[in-house]
Formats: structure tokens, C-alpha cells, sequence
């Protein structure tokens, strides 16, 4: 998807009402901008899987897609591990279950199926549209317990590439992205593009009030965004 | 009188007005024209009110659009009721002074008063300092629009520090306390409500003002973001900001639909603004004071480390603790200066840092320790005075700034201690060298010499 595609999706989703991108969407939306994110296909249910299939390398993760589940690990929205078809078939019926037990009401866009990342350090990276100062970009430790651990560190978009790295050297972690106990250095240029990149964003879509991707897993090899939500003005 | 965004005109006034001038003591108008009078304020001073023909023999008029002249400053000491009626009637301003209380700080009613006198002064392109607010303290122009008597809080001698502020209590005490330390000023701004006027604008006066070394801004809210963002950043090139930003507690603006909402308080913001800004952020007021003593003393140091000379073996070590956990560094003293120093000094001084001197220190003893440490790879010296040792004189003060006087490199007194003490503290202060009474405060201090505030 080009810029001016997402510029596009995130013009018509405001048009039709809605108050936030599905995650295959604000996906798309950080790829445009040059933020990598996994290799997926969006289906909607088991009758479209041997296309989906071909097109993705395991091990795989199952997500749902649901513009009523704001917290997918809650409601039992995220199976990983899937090595091939059968275990597909499986995980979808399985996290067809889940739903019907803990968000029967919510509304199914579909299902996300995705190659799963090789293991690194997850990180934060979000921003906000500061009604006083305008864009400003959030980074530091991700997880589920981003309030919980609060080792982040905040900058004002535009960001230059001295403003990304030193973001990075304010948060306690920041040893671990450095190679920590025998531990490669991690690939601080990659992580550095994408603080810049989405800043850019918030700069360039002013319909974004909060953008964040959580976890953004950087390793040796580069920085992906694992998963990403984008919430309207 | 449309002056666009051009304030300066409130930094150099040809004339002055006070509305609601009274020949009562102690009232805030009375108080302002002896405030004018005297700091020797050179240009004309007009006085407004139709129940007086006269105050201190100065001829008072009915109303403002009478007097025969163009008023740069007009100073509002009236109730907040009548001051859009007076301004409603008047064609001759620039720029008013608003100290007046019962604005937007009074519930609804003011609120809309506040929104009034906005439109107002806008139509009539004047700009406002206001209100609920002291107005101006400029030693440069000479004014004084300060309504608290001198006998009370006493006014800085003049200097390189400018202060902004939206709280009139803060200018206050700062100003008090500069002035007992000797401390000097150039232009102290209090805008309160800040209806028009703000930090925004003043920097952007303040950035090209010779007149001004160092700004030190308290901050509740900020006027315009962006735009004072990018003021600042243009200032923080030219000269030292140093901001204590207030309400640190108010609570994110964001709709909490993310982590990132959740976790990203004003303060946050605030300070990622600072950043950007280039700005110095002190925490609270006693780290604002350190700023302002050693800031409008010394140039800011390259690097980050730092000798103590001490009398006190006790004093020197949590000193060094101190300094090294603002991230300064306190490393030995070179193998040439410490071979230099054990062949001037008794054998039992310790030669390393903090260089401890102990109880039988003599005045000498503090020179030759402070030459050698000045000549050594330091960026600057810390000298903590204990008054105890016998052997110290009054003239000690004199001594060490003698050596001060030949070397660029900042040299802070660190002199914790009772009155006698304080007397000596004094002696320091005379000589123009920042003198500080606890030893966090002078680690606070040294650590914004270098750069290391956070």
C-alpha cells in the first residue's frame, strides 16, 4: 500500500463513522510509511485458507479481527504456533469458541493469519496528538505492562535521527538493545527509522489522535510491528 | 493602535499612565507610583482619576482619553468591573497593565469578563499584561509597576536574569531572595491570567535583548505550544532558558483507548516539549533558585567533572555523591597537581577528591588547594567553607576570589551552616560568587553549569 492509499483507507474509515483502524489496517498504514510488519493474509473464515496458506511461511499466528475487541489476548483472540493446515482449521474453530464465550457480541471482521516473528525485544512505539504541543512520539519498554513498568521516554514529532537515538538512551532497557550479557547489539538504525516514521505519520494524518504499536519486536536483523492500533481524533 | 506582535514597547516605555491612582498609603495604585518613583522611572508618568485633582502634586486626570500624549504603559488599578469600561472609552494606549483581580480566577462571571477584555483588546489592537497579575520589574527601563512595597519585598539589583512568570506570589519571593543574595535582574515579567501577553511573546523580546543573559520561566500552562516551541528553540541558541514547570500531577488529555493514551500525562508532554526547545527544566522552586544564582554568574562548562575542596572530611564525600548522581563526575586529581600539592601542604591533608583539608585548615592552605585544583582538568570547582576551623579568617572570601579572578572556570562556594556562618556567606556574595547552603543545592547547581540537570 502506497502513502497516498493509506492517507486514503484512513480518509474513509473516518467518512463511514468508525473511531479506529482494524489491525490489518493500521498495519498496512505503518508499511507505508517503511515501519515492517509480518507477512499476512486476512481471511474470513476455513473456506479460504489454501490461497492463505501458500502465500505465508510457519510457524503462523491466528488473530481476530474485530472492531469491538480492543484487548484480543483477553478474550482468548490469539492462537500462535500453527504449523499447517489442520492446525489452522483448528485454531479457528478454537478461537471461533473463545469469542462465542467471552465477546459473543462482538462484531467479526475476519481473521488475521500471520507469520510470527523470531524472538526479540519488545518494545513500545506510539504517539499522540497533543492538543497544545501538537505530535509527540512515545517509546520505550512494550508489553502488556507498558503502565505498569512506565520506562518510556517522550519526544515532539518531527524527530530527527539524534532525538530517536537519544530517546532510546533514556529508557532503563536500553542496555538490552545494546547486547546484553553476550547478546547481539540490536539493530538500533532500524529502530531509529521507525521512531522517525511515526512521527511522520503523525504529522502527515492529522485525523490520527493516537497511534501505537505494541510490540514492535527489534532483534539483530531489524525492528516489525507485531501488532498496531490507530485511533481517530 | 494596532502594534502586531511587537511587544517591546512594555520594555521601554516614553510614558506611563496609572489608572485609579490614589493618595492612599498602602493602596496597590499609591504603592505602584512610589514603585515608579522610586526606581527613577525617566519618562512621564500620568495619573487617572476623576475624584482627585491632584495626588503628591501631580495633576490627576479625569480620564484617560484627556491626557494630552501617547501612553505606552497604562497601568489598570481599578475593580475589575470598571476596567473594559475604561479601555471601551480610550484611544490613546498601547499596551495596559492589568493587576486587577476578579478575572477568569473569580468562577463564570469572570470568565466571561476575561473573554470580554480579550475581544476588546483585540479590536482596539492593545496588548495586555494580565490581569490578576504585578506587571513589570525592569531594571534596565527603570519600572516598577510591583504594588508590594519595598520595606517588604525587596527589589534585585540590576542584571543579566530576566523572569517570567504566570504567578505574581513566585515573582515575589524570587525577587526578594535574589535581591538578599545579591543577586541581579533585567526584566521580571508576572502576566498572570495571561489573556494576551504570555512566555511566548516575552521570549521572543527576551532572545535579541542584550540586556538578558539567562531566562528563568515558572510555568503552570503554556500559552501556544507550538508556537512557543519554536520560540524557544531559537532563544535556547543565544542564551540559557531554564523553565520549572508546575502541575505536574494534571492528569493526560488523551482519550485512554491505547497504552500510549494511558501513560502520557501533561507533564510528559511538557517535558518532551523542553526537550525539543532546548530548555533547562529545574525541579521546583529551590532548583530554580540554584539556576538563577549560578546562571547569571557563570557561562555553562563543556564537560562534567568537577573538584571539591573541603574542611570537611564528612561534607566533601556526600558532596561527591551528590554531583554523582545529577551524572557529574568527580575524578582524582592529576599525579602532578597531587605531587605539587603534598609539597605545599601538611602531610596529613588528604590529596585526593574531595581534597580534604580538614579542621587545621588555614586561608593559604584554601588558596594554594583551589590554584593547583583550577590548573588541573576540571570544568569546575566546588570550594564547601566550614567556619569551625580556628585557624580561618574574615578575609577568606577575599582570598579565593582573588585566585577566582584569574581562571574562567566557575568556582562555587558550598557553606552550609548557622549565623555566623551566614555572615561570612555574605563576604562571598559581595564578591559577585554564588554561594550555596546546602550541598544538594550546590550539586543542583554545578550539574546546570555542565549541563546535567535531569
Amino acid at each position: 500500500m502506497s502513502k497516498t492509499e493509506a492517507k486514503q483507507l484512513v480518509k474513509d474509515a473516518r467518512t463511514s463513522g468508525r473511531h479506529a483502524l482494524l489491525e490489518p489496517e493500521a498495519k498496512a498504514l505503518v508499511a507505508a510509511w517503511g515501519i515492517p510488519v509480518p507477512r499476512a493474509v486476512r481471511i474470513e473464515g476455513i473456506t479460504d485458507l489454501a490461497g492463505a496458506l501458500a502465500a505465508l511461511t510457519p510457524p503462523l499466528v491466528l488473530k481476530v479481527v474485530s472492531r469491538d475487541i480492543m484487548h484480543k489476548r483477553d478474550v482468548g483472540g490469539v492462537i500462535t504456533g500453527i504449523n499447517d493446515y489442520e492446525a489452522v482449521r483448528a485454531a479457528v474453530r478454537e478461537l471461533q469458541a473463545n469469542l462465542a464465550a467471552h465477546a459473543p457480541r462482538a462484531r467479526l471482521d475476519g481473521f488475521l493469519l500471520e507469520e510470527m516473528v523470531s524472538p526479540g525485544i519488545e518494545l513500545l512505539l506510539g504517539g499522540l496528538r497533543d492538543p497544545q504541543f501538537g505530535p509527540a512520539v512515545i517509546f520505550g519498554t512494550g508489553g502488556f505492562a507498558v503502565e505498569l513498568v512506565k520506562d518510556v521516554s517522550f519526544r515532539l514529532a518531527p524527530l530527527t535521527r539524534e532525538e530517536a537515538l537519544a530517546m532510546m538512551q533514556e529508557i532503563k532497557s536500553y542496555p538490552l538493545l545494546t547486547g546484553f550479557r553476550g547478546s547481539k547489539p540490536m539493530d538500533l538504525e532500524a529502530l531509529a527509522a521507525a521512531v522517525i516514521a511515526l512521527g511522520d505519520i503523525l504529522q502527515e494524518l492529522e485525523e490520527i489522535q493516537e497511534l501505537e504499536i505494541n510490540p514492535l519486536v527489534v532483534s539483530d536483523a531489524g525492528a516489525v510491528a507485531v501488532d498496531a492500533r490507530v485511533v481517530f481524533a | 493602535m494596532s502594534t502586531g506582535t511587537d511587544i517591546s514597547f512594555f520594555f521601554h516605555p516614553r510614558a506611563v499612565a496609572i489608572v485609579g491612582a490614589s493618595p492612599r498609603h498602602g493602596k496597590p495604585s499609591q504603592v505602584i507610583l512610589e514603585s515608579l518613583r522610586r526606581i527613577g522611572y525617566p519618562g512621564a508618568i500620568y495619573l487617572v482619576n476623576p475624584h482627585h485633582a491632584t495626588i503628591d502634586d501631580i495633576t490627576c486626570y479625569r480620564a484617560l482619553s484627556e491626557i494630552p500624549d501617547e501612553i505606552d504603559v497604562a497601568i489598570f488599578a481599578v475593580p475589575a468591573a470598571t476596567v473594559l469600561e475604561i479601555m471601551e472609552r480610550t484611544e490613546n494606549i498601547k499596551g495596559a497593565i492589568i493587576v486587577s483581580a476578579g478575572f477568569k480566577e473569580t468562577g463564570p462571571a469572570g470568565v466571561t469578563r476575561e473573554e470580554q477584555l480579550k475581544a476588546l483588546a483585540t479590536r482596539k489592537g492593545i496588548r495586555i499584561i494580565g490581569p490578576n497579575c504585578l506587571g513589570i520589574y525592569d531594571t534596565i527601563s527603570q519600572l516598577d509597576t510591583f504594588f508590594t512595597p519595598e520595606a517588604r519585598v525587596q527589589r534585585p539589583p540590576r542584571g543579566g536574569l530576566s523572569i517570567l512568570t504566570q504567578s505574581g506570589s513566585f515573582a515575589q519571593t524570587i525577587m526578594d531572595e535574589l535581591a538578599a543574595a545579591g543577586i541581579g535582574v533585567a526584566r521580571v515579567v508576572s502576566y498572570g491570567n495571561r489573556v494576551d501577553v504570555g512566555e511566548s511573546d516575552c521570549l521572543s523580546f527576551l532572545m535579541d535583548d542584550e540586556a538578558t543573559k539567562v531566562i528563568i520561566i515558572y510555568m503552570e500552562s503554556v500559552d501556544d505550544g507550538r508556537r512557543f516551541v519554536e520560540i524557544a528553540a531559537r532563544c535556547t541558541q543565544k542564551k540559557p532558558v531554564v523553565v520549572v514547570k508546575v502541575g505536574k500531577r494534571e492528569a493526560g488529555m488523551h482519550a485512554a483507548r491505547s497504552h500510549t493514551g494511558a501513560i502520557s500525562g501533561r507533564y510528559e508532554i511538557y517535558r518532551a516539549a523542553f526537550k525539543k526547545a532546548g530548555i533547562v527544566e529545574v525541579d521546583g522552586y529551590e532548583g530554580m533558585k540554584d539556576a538563577a544564582k549560578v546562571l547569571s554568574t557563570y557561562q555553562r562548562v563543556a564537560g562534567n567533572r568537577v573538584l571539591i575542596i573541603t574542611d570537611g572530611g564528612g561534607l566533601g564525600v556526600s558532596l561527591a555523591d551528590a554531583c554523582e548522581a545529577l551524572g557529574l563526575k568527580v575524578p582524582e586529581l592529576s599525579e602532578g597537581t597531587q605531587r605539587s600539592l603534598r609539597s605545599k601542604l601538611p602531610a596529613f591533608f588528604v590529596t585526593s577528591n574531595p581534597l580534604d583539608l580538614t579542621g587545621s585548615v588555614t586561608d593559604e592552605e584554601y588558596v594554594i588547594a583551589l590554584e593547583a585544583g583550577l590548573q588541573d582538568e576540571y570544568d569546575l570547582v566546588i570550594v564547601t567553607v566550614l567556619w569551625g576551623p580556628p585557624k580561618l579568617t574574615e578575609l577568606l572570601a577575599d582570598k579565593l576570589n582573588a585566585v577566582r579572578d584569574k581562571q574562567a572556570k566557575p568556582v562555587l562556594i558550598c557553606s552550609p551552616g548557622g549565623e555566623f556562618t551566614r555572615r561570612m556567606a555574605a563576604r562571598f556574595e559581595t564578591h559577585g560568587m554564588p554561594v550555596f547552603t546546602t550541598l544538594e543545592s550546590a550539586a543542583r547547581a554545578a550539574a546546570m553549569l555542565a549541563g546535567r540537570t535531569r
